[in-house]
């Protein structure tokens, strides 16, 4: 986003006082020496495992009970692993069809926006599009645009895309409108002389742009594709509105269905949250790198 | 800025550029616009029913008497869960991230753990907290039973939408957390090293360096914080459904009103309605959001 200024940056005055830099404060704590301010912050930092751990670890703890042994004791820990709870979630919660659902909206829906960005954000950047800054105006606008739950089930409804898999997918593509406008900041650090060059040896424009500058800006672009597939695959509402058919759920609903049905036993419906929680965790341990530095890059943008 | 155009025709740019403002423009443009148009209708949920203009009147029914219970009551939850969410947020974040910097073992283990719950998405964090807050026996209760006290927690009308806000923090915290780190990071290390000269203590090098040097990620991460806790009802719905009083905000009413949901009113199910809170709460936003970067700005200046 553009909130961001470059202020610390080149500030001419330096700035007296001190900071925070622990590694100093470590050297200043007279006689005790580094390891009893590291212990307080390895304290701190188990803390914050805990915090986020725990609720995810209880979550394994009630699904492997019996429906029985978490009503006599719910916080308990396990001693008769159920692993039953997860074939069965699994088979009365239909949750394959669901994260196949949701798989093909993210995958499809990031694309979409993805190009979108690409083939806008590129010839705003360079100037090689009628229209100038009210472009890059247009693109600062689409963040700030208000809620239409309302128009999007109507539009839908109006083209004959009401629960249909293209009409969701179609709407949460441009739901992250931040696309264009990171990047056609990106752009610009692809050098205009490399344009001219490729233009020179004869290659066309779509040859170019999906062939040279694709490539260039694969980081920039997965940024992109990423602050796009977090939103999709955490969408519940639009979801709700726009799919009335309950195979075309995404697993958000899905498996908010399946609270609904379950809701009295915690065991199973723990197993569920897990089935669905495990790929994410498993996959979050890959992409953990690309992710943070996707927020970083769109923040920074 | 606009360099000469060095291919041999500009068509191709036309048309690509053309396909992606299109779809821009119908799925995403047109609704947006489409709901000022709606909110001065009685445009109906269900197709083919005749429209007709009525004026302001949703907007002045938003404020009537009938209605002025619901509305307020939506509209004081979103400002203090925007509000509370926010602030706390960046507090809690910008320790968190402060603890992260330091050179501890494993510090990229828990920076990513701090991160993950953004990935597990709001239906596994509404129901995971679900069951921690589960009032019978569950770990909050049971805490709470050590000291002798119990709560309805989700099901308490005082309680419930301080614990969907400490569920919010608790799921969008890792952005703030990363874009806190990067900012210090960008730090250089030669203050520090002024700073271990000048002697001055811990808090005062907090106040007069880290602060000021981290006003620009302290804005990104407010309005961030402000835009996404005005307009996030995402894990309420998830974990108090759409229809729950004391959690209702402008988000929810606006769903409960054009699909359903029960609200009593003789209004209830019209859609033009619902689309005047979307207008309400746009410029809520847009208000809050402006006054909030004129002040942050300000005080980046200053600084």
């Amino acid at each position: 986003m553009s909130v961001t200024t470059t202020r610390a940056g080149n500030d001419p005055e330096p700035v007296v006082a001190g900071s925070l830099a622990r590694p100093h404060r470590i050297r200043r704590t007279r006689g005790r020496g580094p390891t009893s301010v590291s212990w307080g912050a390895y304290a701190c930092a188990a803390l914050l495992l805990v915090v986020f751990l725990f609720p995810l670890l209880y979550l394994l703890n009630t699904a492997l009970k019996t429906p029985e042994a978490f009503v006599a004791d719910p916080v308990g820990i396990v001693t008769d692993p159920q692993w039953g709870n997860f074939f069965q979630a699994w088979s009365q919660g239909n949750f394959g069809a669901y994260i196949l659902n949701s798989v093909l909206y993210t995958l499809v829906g990031s694309a979409i926006g993805t190009f979108i960005a690409l083939v806008m954000g590129f010839p705003v950047a360079r100037g090689y599009i009628a229209g100038g800054r009210a472009w890059t105006v247009l693109f600062v606008l689409v963040l700030f645009l208000p809620n239409a739950l309302i128009t999007q089930f109507q539009l839908l409804l109006r083209l004959g895309l009401y629960d249909n898999r293209l009409g969701y997918i179609l709407m949460v593509g441009v739901g992250v409108g931040i696309g264009p406008l990171l990047f056609s900041g990106f752009a610009k650090s692809i050098p205009y002389e490399l344009d001219e060059a490729a233009a020179l040896d004869g290659i066309g424009y779509w040859r170019y742009l999906f062939g040279f500058v694709f490539p260039l800006a694969k980081p920039a672009l997965a940024t992109v594709f990423i602050l796009q597939a977090v939103w999709i695959w955490n969408e519940i509402i639009l979801a709700t509105v726009l799919l009335a058919d309950p195979a075309k759920f995404p697993v958000t609903v899905g498996l908010y269905a399946f609270k609904g049905t379950y809701s009295n036993n915690w065991p199973l419906l723990a197993a569920a949250t897990f089935i669905v929680a495990a790929p994410l965790i498993v996959g979050y341990i890959f992409i953990q790198r690309y992710l943070v530095n996707g927020v970083l890059g769109a923040v920074k943008g | 800025m606009a360099q000469t155009f060095p291919f041999p025709s500009r068509n191709p740019v036309r048309i690509s550029f053309a396909t992606g403002l299109i779809v821009l423009t119908v799925f995403g443009l047109v609704p947006a616009v489409a709901v000022f148009v709606v909110s001065f209708t009685d445009l109906r949920g269900l197709p083919y029913l005749p429209v007709n203009w009525v004026g302001f009147e949703n907007y002045v029914s938003f404020f009537s008497p009938a209605k002025r219970a619901d509305s307020m009551n939506a509209l004081w939850n979103t400002v203090v869960f925007a509000t509370v969410s926010t602030v706390a947020q960046i507090l809690l974040a910008l320790g968190v991230a402060l603890l992260l910097n330091l050179r501890m073992r494993g510090r990229n283990f828990y920076r990513a753990v701090v991160f993950m719950p953004t990935v597990l998405g709001v239906t596994v964090t509404g129901l995971v907290w679900s069951l921690m807050f589960n009032v019978t026996g569950g770990p909050a209760a049971t805490v709470l039973s050590w000291f002798g006290t119990s709560s309805a927690f989700f099901g308490d009308p005082q309680l419930a939408l301080a614990l969907v806000i400490i569920v919010q923090i608790w799921m969008v915290m890792g952005i703030s957390v990363i874009i806190f780190l990067s900012g210090l990071q960008a730090i250089p290390a030669e203050l520090y090293e002024v700073a271990a000269i000048d002697g001055a203590s811990g808090w005062q090098r907090f106040r007069s360096v880290t602060v000021p040097l981290l006003a620009p990620s302290i804005t990104a991460n407010v309005l961030l914080g402000i835009v996404n806790a005005l307009q996030s009802y995402q894990l309420t719905y998830v974990l108090t459904g759409p229809n729950n009083k004391s959690t209702q905000v402008l988000s929810l009413l606006i769903y409960v009103q054009g699909f359903g949901g029960k609200s009593g009113t003789t209004l209830s199910q019209s859609q033009g309605y619902a689309a005047a809170i979307s207008i309400i709460q746009f410029l809520l936003v847009g208000v809050v959001t402006i006054i909030a970067l004129w002040y942050l700005r300000r005080r980046e200046a200053k600084l």
